[in-house]
């Protein structure tokens, strides 16, 4: 369990809040309680044995996507607001959660997916090769085409590749109140990858990402293979010139920069050197864009957590983008919560995909 | 543990059968979700950023707590909640983005916590009258923000510029760092609307200036939320600058740095910014320049060619004193630098009370103000820094803005009184006014009746005809005499 840095969350809960309009939770409830400063301040608090953890304080400590948009201006270089909540809250180690989120938790505990019985084509392929792919489960249970697009990119670039009966990394049961749970799906995925004798762990979910570089490490879980986000990797294969993208339908993009890719990955140009290898695509900036990213609504589960605001954040982080571009990106979340009947949203594999088909 | 916290000013609440039938009338208005008594909100509106709050919060406390949180939406929504709340004689207490330096969102006597977050829109940019209309709960920067994408600025910003509202600007008469070539925020302001709490609207013309009788909405400048809740303005705007010039100049003696000041804004010079700091200011924001000398720091901005012979005009009359140019690199810093107060959180938590207290003052007794006042302040024992800067220059005068930082030996909250007590003193007996544009909350309002004098008491009575029920944030502007909060 991660320790909470008082310090750091005391300069927050003391300070006025120069971050408030960088959070997308607060610009879209428009309530003081899920202000950044007011959410330290009740972590502070609680921390102290101040005040006590009743369903409305965690309700409002949870409304924080983890998508470090305060930490844009932030004042305070080692200050991480969205770990420190999501610490504070599992602090006694204990069963922490919401009514409404009980049957994902469930979920979980039952199928190793929040969002239930886990797709059937989710195989064990190319057993002992060197890469091994991780869609994450909402992927998985949203966007099928997702994963064909990423092996149909290996085949094309002839990456020896295999994929497992993935477990849910873990960090959406601690997200809920669960950290006991949380261990349990991330040493069930732990063993999987050390039994798979891959070296290289390619995943397309930036919050599987964070949680194997960073939880699982905290948990005693180093994973024995270099962690690549697939940003990162299809740029790699692109040049080593093992994939030749083509012109698509698609004459201009702009491309929403996901939360963690972005601020804490640092992947920014990689999709966009990506995007600037397919012949004649123009690629145009949105209004917040690379690191100063909006986040789509989609952080930390909140497409389960609290739909109505994932929701409402979403459409304002639409209207930063300019009416002639498709979007492209690079996150399962992002990619549902962006996707509506009026705008086209792609996802950065299967365009890639498509290009090099 | 508690679900809520101990409050420390609650000076009385309302009954709760009164406020769970407000809630039910409220609900039908704003609907359910737009009304709360959920302990997380309760605790979240019971504090703005004055720093007794802080200290309180260290110590597991709050300052005072609303009853219920409303959000409404619409002009029309706050009518009909207002006058629910006045016909059940319910204190009301506005609420916008918490910024406020001396308590003046504390809901000392309970009742409604109205958080005007969700008047969120900018209306109308009006390009060829260079005028915009903006709901009040408007956060600062996203309306800076929204103005720059359209190609103008507001030219208004405060140091809170990223944490403070359009409604606080106007409610607490606020005051931004370009002040000297935009104005400070009644400059800015054509027209406000409002709502008082019997329902009526108060509405201004949005025309330049009008001779029809006093302005009733410029009534409600400053008035903090004792008369009526702001809830539109109308505010000017200007194209976005064409050049932008800095300088800086560095001064052996403050006196004649003021005196500079002074006569560039005699030669009709109108830099955006000015701020003169004294030495130890000058070490503390410009560690490259040491902490002997006194820094002038001047940004220019507008037309090209305006910006050419201000800046000229400002460099000739710089190189008559014993000036020293320093360049634009010291500019630049604190540009970049200007919304960060994180040293306040800092020190806070190395056992520091730090405030900061502005104050006005003519030319004739500028420097005089700031010896008095840091004399005073150094005089409290524990008091480690009194330090200040000028900014908001104008021909006749300047703003002065100390900062004083104590690391007490005894209670936190006793030697916060006392610096304040030792410089409001000190700056009365100068003649100066207690406040430029923090405005006077709570804490303030202990010096109103030495500030006004027989005014004090033509506010009460323009109160009453405002709010005759006395619902109207309670307790702030120093209206009553028998307050909770006592020096």
């Amino acid at each position: 369990m991660a320790e909470v840095n008082m310090e750091q969350l005391l300069n927050c809960a003391l300070c006025p809040n120069m971050c408030r309009c960088d959070c997308p939770v607060l610009q879209a409830l428009a309530q003081e309680k899920v202000a950044p400063a007011a959410k330290a301040r009740f972590a502070a608090m609680h921390m102290h044995d101040h005040l006590s953890l009743s369903e409305e304080i965690i309700e409002a400590l949870a409304n924080c996507l983890g998508c470090r948009g305060c930490t844009v201006l932030c004042p305070f270089p080692e200050l991480n607001l969205c770990d420190e909540l999501l610490n504070s809250r599992l602090k006694e180690h204990q069963l922490i959660t919401l009514p409404s989120w009980e049957p994902y938790l469930a979920n979980l505990k039952k199928y190793g997916s929040p969002y239930g019985q886990k797709p059937p084509h989710v195989h064990k392929t190319g057993k002992g090769a060197e890469v091994i792919y991780f869609a994450g489960c909402t992927t998985l249970a949203n966007r099928p085409q997702s994963l064909a697009a990423v092996e149909n990119i290996f085949q094309q670039a002839k990456v020896s590749y295999q994929l497992m009966d993935e477990d849910c990394c873990g960090y959406p049961a601690e997200t809920w109140g669960n950290p006991d749970l949380a261990y349990k799906l991330a040493t069930e995925n732990y063993r999987k990858f050390k039994e798979s004798g891959a070296k290289t762990l390619v995943t397309g979910c930036p919050e599987c990402w964070l949680t194997f570089s960073s939880r699982y490490p905290e948990w005693n879980l180093e994973l024995p293979l270099e962690i690549i986000p697939a940003p990162t990797f299809f740029l790699k294969l692109l040049e080593e010139h093992l994939l030749q993208p083509k012109v698509t339908n698609l004459s201009t993009v702009s491309y929403h920069d996901p939360c963690i890719w972005a601020r804490t990955a640092g992947i920014m140009e990689e999709p966009r050197s990506i995007l600037n290898r397919i012949p004649n695509l123009t690629v145009i900036e949105p209004l917040a864009s690379k690191d100063h990213t909006h986040c789509c609504g989609g952080g930390r589960m909140f497409q389960l957590s609290f739909p109505k605001t994932a929701e409402s954040i979403a459409v304002t982080r639409l209207q930063e983008f300019p009416a002639q571009s498709a979007i492209v990106t690079s996150c399962p979340f992002c990619l549902e919560g962006l996707t509506t009947k009026e705008r086209k949203v792609i996802d950065l594999a299967e365009l890639l995909a498509e290009a090099c088909s | 543990m508690q679900n809520l916290p101990q409050t420390i000013i609650q000076e009385s609440l309302v009954d709760q059968e009164i406020i769970d039938a407000y809630a039910q009338k409220a609900k039908l208005i704003v609907g359910e979700e737009n009304i709360s008594n959920n302990p997380a909100d309760l605790i979240a509106n019971s504090r703005d950023y004055w720093p007794v709050n802080n200290i309180w919060m260290i110590a597991g406390s709050v300052p005072a707590l609303p009853q219920l949180v409303v959000w409404p939406e619409t002009t029309e929504e706050v009518v009909e909640l207002l006058k629910l709340a006045n016909s059940f004689k319910i204190p009301v207490t506005p609420y916008g983005e918490g910024s406020g330096t001396l308590g003046g969102a504390i809901p000392i006597r309970g009742g409604l916590s109205f958080d005007l977050k969700r008047m969120n829109r900018i209306l109308q940019i009006d390009d060829d009258n260079l005028i915009t209309h903006v709901e009040c709960g408007l956060n600062g920067a996203l309306y800076e923000t929204s103005l720059n994408q359209a190609g103008f600025t507001g030219g208004h910003f405060p140091q809170s510029l990223r944490c403070s509202s359009v409604g606080g600007w106007l409610a607490c008469r606020a005051a931004g760092q370009f002040s000297t070539r935009y104005g400070k925020i009644e400059d800015i302001t054509v027209s406000l609307e409002a709502v008082l709490p019997d329902g009526t609207i108060l509405n201004g013309r949005s025309v330049p200036r009008t001779a029809t009788g006093p302005r009733l909405d410029q009534l409600m400048l400053g008035s903090e939320g004792v008369l009526g809740i702001i809830t539109k303005a109308t505010l000017r705007i200007w194209p976005l600058p064409e050049k932008r010039q800095m300088v800086s100049y560095t001064f052996d003696n403050l006196e004649v740095a003021l005196q500079c000041i002074r006569q560039i804004m005699r030669s009709g010079a109108r830099p955006a910014v000015v701020r003169l700091y004294d030495p130890q200011e000058t070490g503390n924001h410009f560690p490259a320049l040491g902490d002997q000398r006194s820094a002038l720091i001047l940004l220019i901005e507008g037309a090209e060619k305006l910006v050419a012979a201000e800046t000229e005009l400002i460099r000739e009359l710089a190189r008559a004193t014993d000036a020293v140019d320093s360049g634009s690199e010291h500019v630049e810093h604190w540009l970049e630098k200007r919304f960060d107060i994180s040293v306040a959180s800092m020190l806070f938590q190395k056992g520091a009370v730090l405030d900061t207290i502005e104050v006005t003052t003519n030319w004739h007794n500028a420097y005089r103000v700031y010896l008095a006042m840091q004399k005073a302040l150094n005089a409290v024992e524990g008091t480690m820094l009194a330090s200040g800067h000028y900014s908001h220059v104008y021909p006749d005068g300047a703003a002065l803005y100390m900062t004083t930082v104590g690391f007490p030996g005894e209670d936190k909250l006793i030697f916060y009184k006392k610096i304040w007590q030792a410089a409001m003193e000190a700056c009365l007996a100068e003649g100066a006014a207690i406040s430029h544009h923090h405005g006077i909350g709570l804490h303030r309002g202990l010096w109103m009746a030495e500030e006004h004098g027989a005014g004090l008491n033509i506010l009460r009575r323009v109160k009453k005809a405002f709010d005759p029920e006395g619902i109207m944030n309670p307790g702030k502007l120093g209206l009553e005499e028998n307050s909770i909060w006592q020096k």
